[in-house]
């Protein structure tokens, strides 16, 4: 049996054992009581808030039960947020108002929301510790042009935060490891992301930011070339605040080599060097770098090429298992790696996504503490949601704004870490300011301006509807991991192609089901207007930046062609070696381009053969 | 009967999304239409070479990541610039295509673009209509790719227009022809991996041949008058290359795992000039062999899985008398090494000098795939070979690859 099959079973096991705790809770007097006590307990210590119009709320929302069973069957079963096995959520606070309205209470303790510290001057060392509950969730991905593009619009978003959390797309050159220069390419430098090269692009890309300060993180976008970009981030930084920056770097670099397998096609090499390359990185940065996320184990691209909800669960978490797997097999300790894990899930407008976050949660605390032994810090999903870019459409796109805003609210229900809602403009266009402000603001609104989320935590958990959400959605992403299993596990089921054959025949049906009304979407196949295509502002790379960055290269290039050889050179020594290749990794990109190591690389590990 | 419509879809260089195409290329298919479908993260060189080879009627690209303007444009010109205007260009990128984008294209020679919101029926009727009528006087070909294509789609049609075989067999010796071109047709079971494997020896011969020339035909399954999916190019990165001519072909309701206009088309080839001529037939059962009624194979491959079932089964697989060399491909997978076992007995009660290979052609620089190369492309071993098929030679043992897995020190 493979990993996943344990999990399968520590699943199966866990929900047997809180039936028998609920069971016992009514027949074992003494555990009863004391399970009512601690529920006592608990509520006795929520504070007390007031909304603004006078109404008390406790600060966290609980069930009304008194009775022992039901008690057991939530605190065994969901857990408070923050506590195993985090269906409620993986922190406590998270989207709360800082506490000035509140009356003094235990469970509030470390409930500092957004501005909380900055407002009294002082800053709090331990909080800081604490990110994730302490920054605003927002993080929107951006990207477009060449790097000081890019650098410009970064700043433009994170001009009213107080944590600078930015998110990197790439150009699709970038993306699959190729120089700007290289043939045929032209047209897309600069086009859906930023173009990057070398590392002096990175250096302009995150100017004007402290990379080392606590408030700052950056995530990058990026798979197949993953290794590569990270070493060129890490030279960057180095280059602007010396080799000590780099422990202090936090960020997230995405390096989901199976989720481009099954459904995003940015492979560059073969899938099983892809995998070295990144454990490699895995083993590198988890040990220089204790904030780094190394890998962002993704479901938002199979949703976004046609998955089914579940199917996206379902794969990620099992894609998640498996890299554990992997890492535990190169003789990492689940403890180094398990806390550095993150996640990265679409929300569309389908019934699942009422839940699919929470029991994807559920599942992966309960897989890594029965099945690989992990600590509370490596149980914990750490989920950033994107809205569906696909449930979004060009006619009357202005109705995106709706969705977008439903699909956020779903997202926040789930108690998501953080999040990207999507530019109403995104059907056609890389999002201009006007809609990606829009969709900024979307998110303010919700967590910010209304009181739906910012008083009380847990706030909209555990409706009768979202409870049969969850138990349907459970059961079928365990069927989908026996599946897998019964296939040999991950790599197996990925190599017969298995997930893409599931993932295109998803996408076929929900085609046909737009084509043929049974799937309606408005202003698209229904209530439809006659009027054409909407002027839009677009977003497009000039061709004169386009040429630019390839001066520049072409200059970068020239400098170090000497040193670059010998970098190459090095490199390929020690991948056809077999060890680490990220120090190497590390020197190469002093002086050389993005395409000439994927180039060197590709001509030792051969290159990916595509799956149709 | 009406001739097929055959079309060419792609998705530009550093795009892969894939999920509308692959939904398009359904859609056409049910329609009746043959699907080239060449992957996505194409080139315009790579576009443009496979749709002159495959003389598709026209080219659709799906381009979601930007530069459409200039990647469609070149297209276009590479066409032009290579003599092959008849072949049009069409496409669509959801949103991502703007009206003017439009405009600019249509400007530019792109035929049509789709919007979002067109429905499937639509383009595939769309597509039936323009492409679908038969082709005007075509102008003289310009290069030696686009005279052989021609050639090659004048036989799919005759035997598309009348059932009855046209063969008149006009070449009586078509080795004598042209004595340096070597035909190995590969064959086996669907997912046994042949497609790969003749991508990473085509690697092999034009890496260590420099000015080797290789012509491949590569067939799927189809029901008359009916689509099909000729997806093979998809996955042969290495085959896409000005030295290698490569034709998909549906087999157009005939069993057997070629198509009808196989050996017409195979004895063009023939005299086209090629160093090796390569067949891949669809993925086949336990019938007999494909290639034996030509006579102009050189070389037979079986390629096989090591999950073929019980022992049994093997004694079911004609195959395995008639081939000269048998490959077990992915011998990574578990039960690898008891199948090479079961295969070789079984190869040794044909008394022949038939070669066994284990190969994982999957992995970089397989030194399984490197012996077959050796097989294949050593002459030696071809006339020893050849002369054993005619019941000559003397039996040999059956070579083995390593089998141990190199483990990989960190």
């Amino acid at each position: 049996m493979s990993k996943l099959g344990q999990v399968v079973e520590s699943v199966e096991k866990y929900n047997r054992f809180v039936l028998d705790q609920v069971k016992r809770a009514r027949t074992d007097e003494k555990f009863g009581r004391e399970l009512v006590d601690r529920w006592n307990e608990v509520k006795a210590n929520t504070p007390i808030m007031r909304a603004p119009t006078g109404l008390e709320l406790p600060r966290l929302a609980l069930p009304e039960v008194d009775e022992p069973g039901e008690i057991a069957r939530y605190l065994f079963g969901e857990g408070l947020p923050g506590q195993f096995p985090f269906l409620n959520g993986a922190y406590r606070e998270m989207y709360l108002e800082p506490e000035r309205e509140i009356e003094t209470g235990s469970f509030g303790k470390n409930g500092h929301g957004k501005n909380g510290h900055a407002k009294n001057g002082k800053i709090d060392k331990k909080k800081i510790d604490k990110p994730a509950q302490a920054e605003e969730p927002t993080r929107l991905f951006s990207g477009l042009m060449l790097a000081e593009d890019t650098n410009e619009r970064f700043h433009f978003l994170t001009a009213h935060q107080r944590t600078h959390r930015l998110s990197t797309a790439f150009d699709g050159p970038t993306l699959y490891g190729i120089d700007s220069d290289a043939d045929g390419v032209f047209g897309k430098i600069g086009e859906g992301g930023v173009a990057i090269d070398t590392v002096e692009d990175m250096v302009r890309l995150y100017d004007g930011f402290d990379l080392g300060s606590p408030d700052f993180s950056a995530s990058m976008t990026i798979s197949g070339p993953a290794p590569i970009i990270m070493a060129m981030y890490i030279a960057a930084a180095k280059r602007r605040f010396g080799a000590k920056v780099v422990p202090k770097l936090r960020g997230t670099v995405q390096a989901d080599i199976f989720k481009e397998v099954q459904a995003q096609n940015e492979t560059i090499f073969p899938t099983e060097a892809s995998l070295r390359f990144l454990t490699d990185m895995v083993e590198y940065t988890t040990r220089e770098m204790p904030r780094w996320y190394p890998i962002s184990i993704s479901g938002y691209h199979i949703g976004e090429a046609g998955s089914t909800p579940v199917q996206q669960a379902a794969y990620t978490l099992s894609n998640g298992f498996a890299y554990a797997e992997m890492f535990v097999a190169r003789g990492m300790s689940v403890d180094q790696f398990g806390p550095r894990l993150s996640f990265f899930l679409d929300c569309g407008l389908d019934v699942e996504y009422i839940a699919l976050a929470r029991v994807s949660r559920r599942i992966w605390a309960i897989g890594m503490r029965d099945a690989f032994g992990a600590g509370p810090r490596g149980q914990m999903f750490k989920l950033h949601t994107q809205t569906s870019g696909r449930s979004l459409v060009a006619a009357e796109f202005k109705n995106n704004l709706t969705r977008t805003a439903a699909e956020l609210m779903l997202a926040y229900m789930n108690a998501t870490n953080s999040s990207h809602s999507n530019s109403a403009d995104e059907p056609f266009t890389t999002p201009t300011e006007e809609w990606i402000r829009l969709a900024a603001h979307g998110q303010a609104i919700l967590l910010e301006e209304s009181g739906i989320f910012k008083h009380t935590m847990n706030m909209l958990s555990g409706s009768p509807g979202m409870k049969a959400v969850e138990r349907a959605v459970e059961a079928a992403i365990l069927e989908e991991f026996r599946e897998i299993e019964r296939m040999g596990g991950v790599l197996a089921a990925v190599e017969n192609r298995y997930q893409r054959s599931q993932i295109q025949s998803a996408a076929h049906r929900y085609e046909q089901q737009i084509y043929d009304g049974t799937r309606p979407i408005i202003a698209l196949n229904k209530y439809c207007n006659q009027d054409d295509a909407p002027e839009v502002k677009l977003s497009r790379t000039p061709r004169s930046k386009q040429q630019l960055q390839i001066d520049r290269l072409t200059k970068f290039k020239k400098k170090n062609a000497e040193k670059a050889k010998r970098a190459l050179a090095k490199l390929a020594d020690v991948v056809e070696r077999g060890d680490n290749c990220f120090p190497s990794l590390l020197e190469a990109v002093e002086v050389c381009s993005l395409g000439q190591i994927t180039d060197r690389l590709q001509e030792v590990v051969g290159r990916f053969r595509p799956m149709v | 009967m009406a001739l097929p419509v055959r079309i060419l879809t792609a998705v530009p260089i550093c795009d892969g999304h894939d999920s509308a195409i692959n939904t398009i290329n359904l859609e056409f298919i049910r329609h009746g239409i043959e699907v080239v479908y060449l992957g996505y993260h194409r080139s315009v060189g790579d576009i443009v070479r496979a749709a002159i080879q495959e003389d598709v009627c026209a080219i659709g690209i799906s381009s979601y990541n930007g530069g459409h303007i200039e990647f469609f444009a070149d297209v276009v010109k590479q066409l032009r610039k290579r003599g092959a205007d008849d072949i049009k260009v069409f496409g669509g990128g959801g949103g991502t295509i703007t009206l003017a984008d439009a405009m600019a294209m249509e400007r530019k020679g792109v035929e049509k673009i789709f919007f979002a919101g067109t429905s499937l029926d639509e383009m595939a009727d769309y597509v039936r209509e323009k492409y679908g009528k038969p082709r005007k006087k075509r102008s003289r070909a310009k290069t030696r790719d686009i005279e052989l294509a021609r050639k090659l789609t004048q036989i799919e049609d005759r035997f598309a227009k009348s059932k009855r075989p046209a063969s008149k067999g006009k070449i009586r010796n078509p080795k004598s022809a042209v004595r340096n071109s070597r035909v190995i047709g590969f064959t086996g079971p669907g997912g046994a991996g042949k497609t790969t494997l003749i991508d990473e020896l085509v690697l092999r011969f034009l890496r260590q041949e420099p000015k080797a020339r290789i012509a491949i035909l590569s067939h799927d399954p189809s029901v008359v008058g009916e689509g099909a999916l000729l997806g093979d190019r998809a996955t042969m990165i290495n085959s896409q290359d000005d030295r290698v001519f490569m034709r998909s072909m549906a087999t157009r309701g005939q069993t057997g795992g070629l198509s009808p206009a196989t050996e017409g088309c195979l004895r063009e080839l023939i005299q086209g000039g090629f160093d090796y001529v390569i067949i891949e037939t669809v993925g086949t059962g336990q019938e007999a062999m494909p290639f034996q009624k030509n006579g102009i194979v050189d070389l037979t491959v079986l390629v096989m899985n090591p999950d073929y079932g019980a022992r049994l089964q093997l004694q079911k697989i004609v195959m395995l008398d008639l081939a000269d060399i048998v490959v077990v491909n992915k011998t990574d997978q578990a039960r690898a090494r008891a199948a090479i076992l079961e295969i070789e007995r079984r190869l040794d009660q044909n008394k022949r000098a038939q070669q066994l290979v284990a190969s994982v052609a999957k992995r970089h620089r397989d030194p399984g795939v490197d012996e077959l190369f050796g097989l294949i492309s050593g002459k030696q071993n071809v006339e020893a070979l050849a002369a054993a098929s005619a019941g000559h030679g003397k039996r040999r043992s059956p070579r083995r690859a390593p089998l141990q897995r190199r483990r990989r020190k960190r």
